[in-house]
């Protein structure tokens, strides 16, 4: 079993990749973004079952995973107008590079690693 | 197929489950950590919150920590925003009570062929979900981060 200071750690990796994968996005930076955000899901997920065993707490909360449609959130998180309507062009480009939603592209895992251009 | 369309029929006017919820939260004496926030703020995820569970109504899933995403980005907004535990899990009752209500409609309608198993398993995954959120948000609350400004369970 991971320690608690373990825990922590791994709590800041995840909210430091998570703002890093989010301002890659507001600028527009999309390349493999998808991929990196499918390994960025596990982690998260693995942070969550870590902490619903109930033998850890929250020194911070972790960044939720999610940010469909949320500008709430993405400013709370700091990002302005432009680079929330950058973050949301990430979807649009998931959209229509790999025919299916976002969300449904982390489900199918590794059929929708890099997009790869016409 | 029918789970499918209970998703469908519940996704078809979320605008509408909103509006009613939104009334019910504004008009509800014992929330108060509402009054501050604008309309899109109180909204926030709860459109994306309905969809995720019609998304596990469809597919038959269990909700459980790797598929109640939106649950949790909506525990982290409130948390932030200085919301108490106890006006979110109001606002949370609430919002079981109005697609509940729905659920119910919506099965009354015999054009639709909803079994009362369909119903039964609609309704089942639909608690199961709030109550996972509700159950992170009882952590969150109880144990709040170090520095942590934001009031407790019952700050009162």
């Amino acid at each position: 079993m991971i320690s608690q200071e373990e825990f922590d750690r791994f709590v800041k990796d995840y909210n430091e990749d998570y703002i890093l994968l989010l301002t890659r996005a507001s600028r527009r930076h999309y390349d493999c973004l998808i991929t990196s955000f499918m390994v960025l899901k596990d982690f998260y997920n693995l942070v969550q079952m870590l902490f619903d065993s109930g033998h850890y707490v929250y020194g911070v909360v972790p960044y939720p995973y999610s940010f469909r449609a949320d500008s709430v959130l993405l400013k709370m998180l700091g990002f302005d107008d432009q680079e929330v309507e950058n973050i949301f062009g990430f979807l649009d480009h998931v959209r229509e590079t790999q025919g299916m939603e976002f969300e449904a592209c982390l489900e199918a895992g590794t059929v929708a690693m890099c997009a790869r251009p016409n | 197929m029918n789970p499918a369309t209970i998703a469908d029929r519940i996704e078809a006017h979320i605008d509408q489950l909103i509006e009613s919820w939104t009334l019910a939260v504004r008009s509800d004496p014992r929330i108060e950590s509402d009054d501050n926030l604008s309309l899109p703020e109180l909204i926030d995820h709860v459109p994306a919150i309905i969809e995720e569970i019609c998304t596990l109504i469809r597919s038959g899933e269990t909700p459980g920590v790797k598929n109640s995403h939106e649950a949790r980005v909506n525990v982290y907004t409130r948390f932030h925003q200085g919301y108490k535990g106890r006006d979110l899990i109001r606002e949370l009752s609430l919002l079981r009570i109005t697609l509940l209500d729905d659920l119910m409609e919506i099965s009354s309608n015999q054009t639709f062929g909803i079994t009362a198993q369909d119903r039964h398993d609609a309704a089942t995954i639909l608690n199961l979900y709030l109550d996972e959120e509700m159950r992170y948000a009882i952590s969150i609350y109880s144990n709040p981060p170090n520095g942590s400004q934001r009031p407790s369970i019952d700050s009162d």
